[in-house]
């Protein structure tokens, strides 16, 4: 029997985080993350040490806060303008409604298109999230993007992805 | 042909050298097509039957490990009717089979197999039918380049000044040697390749928030974007051939350890492990290693045309077009050391450099702008006049403040004797 109620709550949860993102709401982005947290998007492959091999994005809580405060800041040419983003949020499945430290595990399937400057670019990836319950609701303790083209050369990707 | 001479003058150069598709295609012949060029690092093909593809311009090459441990460069073409033989990036295979009629080719690149050869008459000759190869391979510090043109000066000559960086790259292992095995950081922009260069001018604007960063982590006590203005102690080489670098250590005031103003290099851990490399580094390299780890950090070399040594990476430049261009990253690892300080490299260069770092994206974005502005060529003219005056040393090197434009006149000037030289010189 599956915890209908349970896939809501993160449905909801995923959809706010993915519109947050488009929306470019960085800071109402970041206090979506718990504290530790890992946002990572890797490099090559789908899987490996990220101690050992290079990834697109493998932000702590330090990094992630860094990145939120660079694109804040004025100056980041790279998102002057900003890209704008839609991204769709779908094949939502619980895969784990009882993981360590009273988490959830999650995963979906990311359309995201990004428009910035004339060149409109599309990117694919399957998603595995980690969302931690507390008394205010979920906080994302990992989020894993395996980007289609994670060994293709990319361009600029520095909106939220 | 375009009268290269009336582009490129000491202290201007001209915008098609950038927006001409005609001139990139002379590049790819004159530059790319016959002098040295970076391809491929040692380690990504470290036993015998070991191969890697990669790319000069347009033509793909297959970098091979032979069964006597000699390197070998093939293009990768298949000498019958000319179908690719090899598809994948990395891999080892005793035999390279094309798939379209199976001539098969072992890994020194002699045609070893042809299927039903009872069709082909008495003249044909599976000796002279191998894959075809790139005639100069040679290495240093573990870089492999290849030169396309048959004669030609050899590589010591070619890098001259650069070669001792690359070796200091190297000397930060204590072994002396470093891999390539951490994976590639992937990239490519909508502008010339030429703008990847050294340039010690653009830093405090580009990476206005690269300095808010260290801004923040340090407070009051830093000395925001010092080292890379006119009264900077900082130093731009043309250390000629094309090769230039930037010296971003202040003259040796940089203590070994400490979070430079400048570099991009990883810290060396107040830890276990930072105690134990500093170990490993003094049984190699005795009282010297405090003086080979700060070489080896504060390189940032761009040996031309295509390789750049900064820090901890290695970066490969590869033009695609006059306004398309690829670049791969590779964050160098160290052998023989504890593994929290290459940990420690990837960190460091996943901060500054890649797609999504708060470092490289930023350049990649000027020099889109770059391309979009040279369109506009009413006036079509680039300034590189900043330090015109400083004269060269006694050794032929010239060096001037960091934000001078030594290195971008020092490769035009490389440029310019490439493409008009009828030999390789
Ligand atoms: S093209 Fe390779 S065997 Fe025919
Ligand atoms: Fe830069």
């Amino acid at each position: 029997m599956k915890d209908l109620e349970l896939v809501g709550d993160v449905t909801d949860f995923l959809l706010l985080e993915a519109e947050l993102a488009d929306a470019s709401a960085y800071d109402e982005w970041l206090a979506l993350w718990d504290d530790p947290c890992t946002y990572w998007v890797p490099c090559n492959l789908d899987d490996y040490d990220p101690t050992k091999h290079v990834s697109i994005i493998y932000d702590d809580r330090a990094r992630l806060e860094e990145r939120c405060f660079r694109l804040t800041a004025g100056g980041a040419h790279s998102q002057e303008p900003r890209s704008k983003v839609c991204r769709v949020v779908g094949n939502i499945r619980v895969v784990n409604p009882h993981g360590e430290d009273d988490t959830v595990e999650a995963t979906a399937r990311t359309i995201l298109v990004e428009l910035r400057l004339g060149r409109k670019s599309v990117y694919a990836a399957r998603v595995h999230y980690t969302l931690r319950r507390t008394p205010e609701g979920f906080k994302l303790r990992h989020k894993k993007v395996l980007l289609l083209d994670a060994d293709e050369p990319l361009g600029n990707m520095t909106f939220l992805i | 042909m375009a009268d290269y001479a009336a582009l490129v003058q000491p202290d201007r150069v001209h915008s098609a050298v950038f927006t001409s598709e005609d001139i990139y295609k002379d590049e790819l012949e004159k530059i790319f097509y016959r002098y040295w060029v970076y391809v491929a690092h040692e380690s990504e093909i470290p036993r015998p039957g070991d191969y890697c593809t990669k790319w000069i311009g347009e033509k793909q090459l297959i970098v091979s490990r032979a069964a006597d441990g000699s390197i070998g460069i093939f293009f990768n073409r298949c000498r019958h009717r000319g179908a690719a033989v090899c598809m994948d990036e990395y891999g080892n295979a005793n035999f390279f089979r094309c798939p379209y009629h199976g001539w098969t080719y072992n890994s020194a690149g002699d045609l070893v197999g042809v299927p039903y050869p009872s069709r082909y008459g008495e003249g044909f000759d599976k000796s002279t039918l191998g894959l075809a190869r790139v005639p100069r391979v040679d290495t240093s510090a573990g870089f492999i380049f290849a030169s396309m043109a048959p004669d030609g000066p050899p590589l010591a000559e070619h890098l001259g000044k650069a070669a001792g960086f690359l070796a200091d790259f190297v000397k930060a292992s204590p072994l002396g040697t470093v891999s390539l095995s951490a994976g590639t950081s992937k990239s490519a922009f909508w502008g010339n390749w030429k703008f990847v260069g050294m340039d010690g001018y653009h830093t405090n604007f580009t990476h206005k928030t690269v300095l808010d960063l260290r801004q923040r982590k340090a407070g009051a006590s830093y000395n925001r974007g010092a080292g890379n203005s006119d009264k900077s102690a900082n130093e731009s080489w043309d250390l000629g051939n094309g090769h230039c670098r930037l010296d971003l250590t202040g003259r040796d005031k940089v203590a070994i350890g400490a979070a430079s103003n400048t570099s991009i290099a990883a810290g060396i851990p107040d830890n276990a492990d930072g105690h134990e490399y500093m170990r490993l580094m003094s049984e190699a390299y005795g009282d010297g290693a405090h003086e080979v780890i700060r070489r080896s950090r504060d390189v940032h070399i761009h040996v031309w045309p295509n390789l750049q040594l900064i820090g901890s990476q290695v970066r490969v430049i590869r033009p695609l077009a006059a306004g398309h261009t690829e670049v791969m990253s590779y964050p160098a690892m160290l052998d023989g050391v504890p593994d929290s300080i290459n940990t420690e490299r990837i960190r460091s260069f996943e901060w500054f450099s890649g797609v999504a770092s708060f470092g490289t994206p930023d350049d990649t974005e000027v020099f889109e702008r770059n391309q979009i502005g040279l369109r506009a060529d009413y006036i079509p003219w680039l300034v590189l006049a900043r330090g015109l005056t400083v004269a060269p040393q006694e050794d032929g090197s010239t060096v001037g403040n960091v934000t001078d434009e030594v290195p971008q006149r020092a490769q035009m000037k490389a440029w310019l004797r490439s493409m008009t030289s009828p030999e390789v010189s």
